[in-house]
């Protein structure tokens, strides 16, 4: 997801790295051209104009950095007020999906007891939750709370996943050792459970930008760039709105990428495979 | 160093597993004694329980019936006093070489500046040094057995479990590993229970060879190996005892084919067993 973007392969020779990087660049160059067309043909009939020329969005997205009107707030505050909520968002869940995940994977009283409740909630989908959230928490954390929805379950499953894969033969090891229920739960199953937990942040964090910008469209307070994308389509603003659009899938690469990273850099640091 | 053996006594062990709805006899009536600093070798078919008697005595599974006395004293837990070595290793992934070592240690809440003299000198008695900051993905299969031995040891237990240590290590590893266990053990003096599936490495290594019965396993014999070390692979004394015990565990083996096979021919009727 993403990652192709930016892996670098360091045992290929030069020129096929050359030359993968051309076709990449290649294929940006016919996308652009190809929106480029359809903006064309979108302006033969000027009433309803649609689509955006793509240079025209470009400058408009470098622009949106430097100068805003009265009705909208700079782009970086925009980003700012987005991550800020994903972020929050995210630390919720993991705060609270990681003890529960690690007692639901070891203890069968636990599980008998939460699972019901979670594969109710599960499916619904996040989004779902915004106007009794938006009355429940209000304008600043309602929102704060869909990220947490979206992000909450894909680390809770993949921290019980984690609790369950532990080799058996590792927890035996620890018992001999003289290792008591809580000392295995401690230095055996929750360390074993870190490259698990990451990978599920890795997947919560995808789902959790999604729910941030639908959140946001729906309207809430204080920026964000979901509210900006819908105030710049509801004012008819659509080089706006495209850059808006542009700048979430940057975004979206970036954050991903970073989880990505992370989540190797700490199996590398804890000596996993 | 501050090795101290201790007498092992099982007596009349009986072990039931639950298995698809079936009632499955791993051992029983089994009993026999170890003696202080002795190394025994627990020899027998495939399937004779000899893993479920190594965790019976490691306190990983309680028995049916039957007691477990440790010097005197009923086990009824898995406890620090006895040490375990795993075949496939069971080291800690997430761990350097020197944190397995002191993953005992640390439980014991010592000083850490003791904890480290420990752990340096385990690991220099199975010559790991300058491999301390390694992970175990880093190691060869015999280095990780060398760290799944200092871990063991490090914890000063009174009893060495060992699950067929070397059974996933290549021949020449393996010979070299038993040489290894042997000098290890000259300064480390332990009771020792080794499990193992080779007739060569329990003559080889042992004070004394225990071999089990088929299915559910009890002893079948006791031979002492009083052969001196280092023991001489072609020797004649050494071959005569091979021969031996590998006569005793073909009529074993023996056995369990034919337990296989009528357990085979109560759930397949229809089906021929050769």
């Amino acid at each position: 997801m993403g990652y192709w973007l930016i892996e670098m392969s360091p045992d290929k020779p030069q020129w096929l790295e050359l030359r993968r990087l051309l076709i990449s660049a290649g294929s940006i160059a016919i996308f652009i051209l190809i929106w480029h067309i359809l903006a064309w043909w979108d302006h033969q009939e000027p009433d309803v104009v649609v689509i955006a020329y793509p240079g025209e969005v470009f400058v408009t997205l470098i622009n949106s950095f430097v100068e805003a009107d009265y009705r909208t707030y700079l782009m970086h505050v925009d980003i700012v007020a987005s991550l800020k909520r994903l972020l929050l968002g995210f630390l919720l869940a993991i705060g609270i999906a990681l003890p529960m995940g690690l007692l639901m994977g070891y203890s069968y009283i636990a599980m008998a007891a939460s699972k019901p409740i979670v594969e109710v909630l599960r499916p619904i989908p996040p989004l779902a939750w915004l106007p009794v959230f938006l009355m429940l928490f209000g304008n600043a954390l309602g929102p704060i709370m869909i990220v947490f929805v979206g992000i909450f379950f894909p680390v809770l499953l993949a921290v019980i996943f984690g609790v369950r894969s532990v080799p058996p033969e590792l927890i035996d090891a620890a018992r001999t050792l003289g290792a008591t229920r809580l000392g295995v739960f401690r230095r055996v199953i929750f360390p074993s459970t870190v490259p698990y937990l990451m990978n599920g942040v890795y997947i919560g964090l995808g789902v959790g930008w999604m729910c941030i910008v639908a959140a946001e469209m729906l309207g809430v307070e204080g920026g964000g760039l979901g509210s900006r994308l819908w105030a710049s389509y509801e004012t008819g603003n659509y080089d706006s709105m495209y850059a808006s659009i542009i700048m979430l899938g940057i975004l979206g690469v970036l954050t991903t990428e970073l989880a990505r990273i992370l989540s190797s850099r700490v199996r590398d640091w804890m000596g996993m495979e | 160093m501050d090795g101290h053996g201790v007498r092992i006594e099982l007596r009349d062990l009986r072990k039931v597993f639950l298995h698809n709805g079936r009632e499955l006899v791993a051992v029983d009536r089994l009993s026999f004694t170890v003696d202080p600093k002795e190394f025994v070798c627990i020899l027998g078919p495939s399937g004779c329980g000899k893993t479920t008697l190594l965790r019976l005595i490691a306190g990983l599974e309680s028995p049916t019936s039957g007691t477990i006395l440790l010097g005197g004293e009923e086990i009824t837990r898995a406890g620090p006093n006895r040490g375990m070595v795993f075949q496939e290793f069971a080291l800690f992934p997430w761990r350097t070489v020197r944190k397995n070592v002191e993953f005992g240690l640390e439980l014991k809440k010592i000083l850490p500046e003791e904890k480290r003299e420990l752990s340096n000198k385990y690991i220099e008695l199975v010559g790991l040094r300058g491999f301390e900051d390694a992970h175990p993905r880093e190691l060869s299969g015999g280095m990780k057995q060398r760290v799944g031995i200092a871990r063991a040891l490090a914890n000063d237990p009174q009893v060495l479990l060992m699950d067929e240590p070397f059974g996933s290590l290549d021949a020449q590893t393996r010979n070299l590993m038993q040489m290894e266990l042997l000098r290890i053990r000259e300064s480390a003096k332990k009771t020792v229970i080794f499990v193992t599936h080779s007739v060569d490495e329990s003559v080889y290594l042992a004070d004394r060879i225990i071999v089990m019965t088929a299915r559910p396993g009890s002893v079948r014999e006791s031979i002492d190996v009083p052969i001196a070390r280092p023991r001489e692979r072609t020797s004649s004394e050494f071959i005569d005892i091979r021969a031996r015990v590998l006569e005793l565990l073909q009529e074993e083996f023996e056995k369990t084919r034919a337990l296989e096979k009528t357990d085979l021919e109560q759930h397949h009727p229809k089906r021929k067993v050769l």
